[in-house]
């Protein structure tokens, strides 16, 4: 398990600060945040290479803020490797490792085999990781802090590589803090979705809530939300039990029932998978949003097509199917109703 | 056309200029090697004292050079990796040395150490004469060169990633270990190119040594006498022979300056 309670380190001029979320163990925990977030000082507080300015770092429950790295169990892989190249590709796997024999078992498991005689010095990208991930398990820590260590693999090896780790992680319960900036990654691999900016915690959730619940618009638009709308919110039939947390949004002449959880709601995201296209009204419908629109940019991407609509002069973005997009011959000036259920416009 | 003439202007007054202070840096140097080379070579086996003033100047650098590895390593770390109080002061004390006039750095060591300051006098207490000894010429060597073997091998620790550190400590090692083990052969070349510098630059010390021991006589403080004392022919060979030994310090670290730092990262 992985606690940090107000958690505050400095790295630089940088400045992470007030940090708290609780990865339970033997879960799966995903870091997201754009550049400059403070994502890697993070996971350098948690490893104890970087000290805590304030607040405290619990591991399997034990409060390890202000004890040394060598002995948190806790192995870190960063995106560049950090290989040492004065070492073969055998010696780095044992380096830190108490029993040789299980170091080049986990490289053997992680598909580095074929590479323990070789230097890491013409190793590819793919394979400094391997190396890499082999070297931090091989001294069985419990915990796996891990920097983004696919982006430099191809997508084949990326695919195997995450799927030798999970399977590891699972036979291992291992507790893992990965940061990406890979979205696919976070909704497959991830139990807990912690959103850093600027190096505040924007929102830890399951990942599905953080893509559907965001905390914030910038949080959302930093998650891909197709659809962000300032405007303000009045609740729905005040009183009525079955309308709690059911409000009416409106931004200029735009008006959707969504639901939120505060009063002070500001804007309404929808996530462009959640609207229906459709060319023309069908009878009575479950969905609270039925939006009167003209197609008026179509771009496909490979299967899918991201169908831009114009609602009441406020853009609306559709991600369909191309099929969809073809059968229903959306075409740019072609009209197009788009359905949205009221639990997919989320008020924040 | 104005523009292609402007340039090639600008062309011939930098080659120019690089020829002047060129030939003013190369002339002195061969016209010394021209006139005393190869009578300094022959003398070489016939002259004792130029022999042993050769030893005693090779033993003393390369034993105030071994200290400074030993003691400025550590410190040198410190200072790259940004880990000690006052940083900032104690890289401006270590330049210190290399901005003072040397004859005024062995005044400044005869005060310090000298048989009347307590420091001497306590270690000549313990038989461990400063001034006239082969221990002053190692003082004297030190304190004007170990600044530069500081500053360098800061250097060539910062160049090494301190991420590498954070790795080896995350499998185990402590601080110190993970120096030992990663940081210390991957500066290696950068710790050794320093060394030399060191090295020949206090093989090259005359000013600090010649005010704390005269004698006994390491090669620059032989040049001198006997330029003093019989002469500028007298004076020539040994000043050559001094010449054609910096040409090997000269090519070790043109030989490490020529290979790949281990530290940075591969592609």
């Amino acid at each position: 398990m992985i606690e940090v309670a107000s958690l505050a380190a400095h790295a630089g001029a940088f400045r992470l600060h007030d940090v708290s979320f609780t990865l339970p163990r033997g879960a799966w925990g995903i870091v997201l945040g754009s550049a400059g977030a403070g994502k890697t000082t993070l996971l350098e507080t948690i490893a104890g290479v970087r000290r805590a300015a304030a607040g405290r770092v619990s591991l399997r429950g034990a409060d390890v803020t202000h004890v040394a790295p060598e002995a948190r169990g806790v192995g870190i892989v960063y995106q560049q490797a950090f290989l040492f190249p004065h070492l073969s590709v055998e010696r780095n796997v044992r380096y830190g490792a108490a029993d040789p024999a299980h170091a080049l078992d986990i490289a053997r498991r992680l598909g580095a085999g074929h590479l323990l005689a070789r230097g890491v010095r013409d190793l590819s990208g793919g394979e400094r990781q391997m190396v890499a991930l082999a070297r931090a398990l091989a001294p069985r820590p419990d915990i796996l802090l891990l920097d983004e260590p696919f982006a430099a693999v191809d997508p084949r090896g990326r695919t195997r590589l995450r799927r030798e780790l999970r399977a590891l992680q699972r036979e291992l319960s291992l507790t893992v803090l990965h940061v990406t900036h890979d979205f696919g990654e976070a909704g497959t691999l991830g139990d807990l979705a912690i959103l850093l900016d600027g190096g505040r915690l924007v929102q830890a959730a399951a990942p599905a809530a953080l893509f559907h619940r965001p905390a914030s618009a910038a949080a959302a638009e930093f998650l891909g939300a197709e659809n962000v709308y300032a405007g303000t919110a009045t609740p729905l039939e005040p009183g009525s039990d079955d309308e709690a947390g059911t409000m009416l949004f409106r931004a200029g002449s735009l008006a959707l029932v969504g639901l939120g959880e505060s009063a002070a709601v500001s804007h309404a995201v929808i996530r462009g998978e959640d609207v229906t296209l459709a060319r023309e009204r069908r009878g009575l419908s479950s969905a609270r949003n039925v939006l009167d629109g003209v197609v008026v940019e179509v771009v496909t991407h490979g299967a899918l097509a991201r169908v831009t609509l114009d609602v009441g002069e406020v853009p609306l973005v559709a991600t369909v199917t191309a099929g969809s997009v073809s059968e229903l011959g959306l075409l740019p000036g072609s009209r197009a109703v788009a359905t949205i259920k009221a639990t997919a416009v989320h008020l924040c | 056309m104005r523009g292609r003439g402007a340039h090639r202007a600008a062309a011939t007054a930098v080659v120019v200029g690089s020829l002047i202070l060129l030939t003013l840096l190369a002339l002195p140097i061969v016209a010394l090697l021209l006139r005393g080379g190869a009578a300094g070579l022959a003398q070489l086996g016939a002259d004792r004292e130029l022999r042993g003033a050769l030893a005693l100047t090779a033993q003393t650098a390369t034993l105030a050079t071994l200290i400074t590895v030993a003691l400025g390593t550590p410190l040198a770390w410190l200072l790259a990796r940004e880990r000690m109080p006052g940083g900032a002061v104690v890289g401006a004390l270590l330049d210190l040395p290399l901005l003072i006039p040397h004859p005024v750095a062995g005044m400044a060591l005869l005060l310090a150490f000298g048989r009347a300051s307590p420091a001497g006098a306590a270690l000549a207490q313990v038989g461990l004469a400063i001034v006239g000894s082969r221990t002053g010429i190692v003082l004297a060597m030190l304190f004007v060169a170990a600044p530069l073997y500081v500053s360098a091998a800061r250097e060539a620790i910062a160049r090494v990633d301190e991420r590498y550190e954070s790795v080896a400590r995350t499998l185990g090692d402590s601080p110190t270990r993970a120096a030992w083990r990663v940081t210390r052969p991957l500066a290696g070349r950068g710790l050794l190119a320093a060394a030399v510098v060191m090295w020949a630059r206090a093989v090259s010390e005359f000013g600090a040594i010649v005010i704390l021991t005269y004698n006994p006589k390491v090669a620059s403080v032989l040049s001198y006498d006997r330029f003093t004392g019989e002469g500028l022919d007298a004076a020539l060979p040994v000043a050559a022979v001094l010449v054609i030994l910096a040409v090997v310090p000269l090519l070790v670290l043109r030989s490490l300056r020529g290979t790949a730092a281990l530290g940075e990262p591969a592609r």
